[in-house]
């Protein structure tokens, strides 16, 4: 295979520069059925707690023009079946497997970072960026020392797998929260989760969604999305994995030439489960029809 | 079960039945999926950003080397649906979900069908070659679909409609009651589809059988729970361990 989409996030190489997004790629055996897992850059599996979650009460998801908003809560398998019962049909494909953490104390992110990293995972998200958890997650994610001490402990924990941080777009400040992961040592860092939001059912005058607000997700925030990556990436010198409202291969150039090295695909996947497969697609696409040597060619090549 | 599939179709048929109700015929790009009753296929139309997500139907009959969708208009993805001509192509994704199960020998299949709940509850009439009961509720005459074509599918044909238009006057829920009353209700097992409502009083009777929810769907392939429906032991997957559940699993509130 041609080295022209390679990129690399830390000490990962990957072969192209498409991941899942965390949470809209589950882990993993759905998509398997639409397309070979290992065609992928990385899959980032959906969020996973120490304990299992139950999730938020139904209804948790509405759409809302060219987006969706989502209060799943972070229901997940907890910890001990992910290592047990996931991990190990993902292990099978080609490609580098990405564990998405949320814990509601240091301590907690800690054990999960530590534990994952044992059980060989190639790269760990943080998730301090989940609008839709009551306790720990984006608390982390808007207050710059709890995330300074928050990087600095789970670094300690990590020794095989790279570490990505997923940055809230409700953070002050982007570049400084980008910064001190950073300087922290994280590898990456990954932006933006969702964003929260609320729609109304003006036929029963409530919330649509039980949990009454959510986070907006897809092509509606795909300017904002391109903007904070835009903005991240010139504080930073690590790598940025740039998602938001992604659909095709052009989308994807635009985050590359924002400065993003990466480019993580969620909503999307929900429309058309091959999207991933199409976004690498069309970025090859674009080589070509521009006549770019290589993938990283384009990685913050926006002229000014 | 065969394994669902992405793939495009051709629209060759978008007939109205009456105001609010339609069947589509499509014809897929390859192979026909082999869906079972009870699955169903998201549905939507390639590229579009609004409506972006597509929606959940359930498999209604293949005829004539197409395959059908029953289809009522709601809001913003079944309006342009309704306008679809023949030779538009659309995007689906299927067969999804779990399939009614079929009943242990000896039980008489009862279908219990409100509104279009009937579409799921077609096909599965069809399979039990003429023995089925079938109840179907609606609000008025315009939502009791192909009562012709259902008369020749099924033993017995009982209608309902709350203005008293064609049948018995009343909800399906009461036609039920009905049949059953000085019944031996161990003799059935109930195949119920219709809103919400209709399946939480279905499952408040003590009957054996089952239950097929609605939920919002944004992916129907089990990858975003955001179908979680509450039942006995957990959230669970609409669209993967459902939409079909067995009668008393579904926690309805
Ligand atoms: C497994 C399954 C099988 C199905 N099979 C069939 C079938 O065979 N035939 C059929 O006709 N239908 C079927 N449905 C239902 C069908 O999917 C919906 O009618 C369809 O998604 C409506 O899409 P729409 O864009 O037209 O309506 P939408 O605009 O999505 O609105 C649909 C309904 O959603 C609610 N809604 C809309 N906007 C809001 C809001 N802002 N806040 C809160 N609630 C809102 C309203 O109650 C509205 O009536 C099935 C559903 C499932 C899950
Ligand atoms: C249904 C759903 C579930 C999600 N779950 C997670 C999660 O568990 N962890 C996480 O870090 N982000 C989660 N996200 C956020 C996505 O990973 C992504 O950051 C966001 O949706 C923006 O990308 P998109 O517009 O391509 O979907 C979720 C998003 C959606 C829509
Ligand atoms: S609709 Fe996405 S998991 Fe069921």
């Amino acid at each position: 295979m041609s080295k022209r989409l390679e990129v690399k996030i830390g000490k990962l190489t990957l072969k192209n520069p498409v991941m899942t997004a965390s949470g809209t790629a589950g882990y993993g055996a759905e998509l398997s059925e639409f397309f070979d897992l290992s065609r992928l850059g990385a899959i980032v599996l959906k969020g996973i707690s120490l304990k299992p979650w139950p999730g938020n009460p139904p209804p948790r998801i509405i759409e809302t023009p060219s987006g969706m908003i989502n209060a799943i809560g972070l229901q997940n398998v907890g910890l001990k079946a992910f290592i047990d019962e996931k991990l190990p049909f993902i292990k099978k494909f080609d490609v580098p497997v990405i564990a998405n953490v949320l814990g509601t104390t240091v301590g907690e992110y800690a054990k999960l970072a530590s534990r994952l990293d044992e059980a060989g995972v190639d790269g760990i998200e943080l998730n301090v960026s989940c609008p839709n958890v009551k306790k720990g997650g984006i608390a982390f994610g808007l207050d710059l020392k709890a995330f300074y001490k928050l990087i600095r402990k789970v670094r300690g924990c990590v020794k095989q797998a790279i570490l990505i941080v997923k940055l809230s777009p409700g953070a002050p400040d982007i570049c400084e929260f980008s910064r001190a992961a950073e300087d922290e040592g994280a590898d990456a860092i990954s932006l933006i989760n969702t964003i929260p939001a609320m729609e109304i059912d003006i036929s029963c005058r409530k919330p649509s969604i039980k949990n009454v607000i959510g986070g907006l997700s897809g092509p509606a925030i795909m300017p904002i999305a391109l903007r904070m990556v835009f903005q991240a990436s010139r504080a930073v010198k690590i790598p940025v994995i740039g998602m938001g409202g992604i659909r095709a291969g052009e989308d994807a150039v635009k985050f590359l030439l924002a400065g993003a090295t990466a480019v993580a695909v969620g909503t999307a996947i929900f429309v058309n489960p091959r999207a991933p497969i199409n976004v690498i697609e069309g970025i090859e696409d674009y080589l070509k029809r521009f006549n770019v040597e290589k993938v990283s060619d384009l990685i913050g090549g926006l002229q000014l | 079960m065969s394994s669902p599939s992405l793939f495009k179709a051709k629209v060759i048929k978008n007939a109205r039945l009456n105001v609010e109700h339609f069947i589509l015929s499509v014809r897929p790009e390859g192979i026909m999926p082999a869906a079972q009753p009870g699955q169903f296929f998201m549905l939507g139309i390639p590229g579009r950003l609004d409506p972006l997500l597509k929606r959940p139907f359930g498999y209604f009959r293949v005829k004539e080397d197409a395959l059908e969708f029953l289809y009522r208009l709601r809001g913003k993805a079944t309006a342009i649906m309704s306008v679809l001509d023949a030779g538009d192509e659309v995007e689906i994704i299927g067969p999804l979900g779990e399939p009614y199960p079929l009943p242990k020998p000896k039980k008489v299949p009862l279908l219990v069908a409100g509104g279009t709940g009937i579409a799921s509850l077609y096909p599965l009439a069809d399979a039990f070659g003429g023995e089925a009961l079938i109840l179907y509720g609606g609000r008025n005459s315009d939502e009791l679909l192909l009562t012709e074509e259902l008369r020749g599918i099924c033993r017995v044909l009982g209608l309902a409609t709350e203005d008293g238009s064609v049948g018995v006057k009343g909800t399906v829920i009461d036609l039920l009651k009905e049949f059953l009353a000085g019944k031996n209700k161990n003799r059935h097992v109930v195949y119920a589809c219709g809103p919400r409502g209709m399946l939480k009083a279905v499952s408040e009777l003590g009957l054996e059988g089952y239950v097929s929810v609605e939920e919002r769907m944004a992916c129907g392939i089990g990858v975003c729970l955001g179908c979680a429906v509450k039942t006995s032991t957990g959230h669970k997957r609409a669209c993967k361990e459902g939409p079909v559940f067995r009668i008393g699993e579904v926690v309805f509130e």
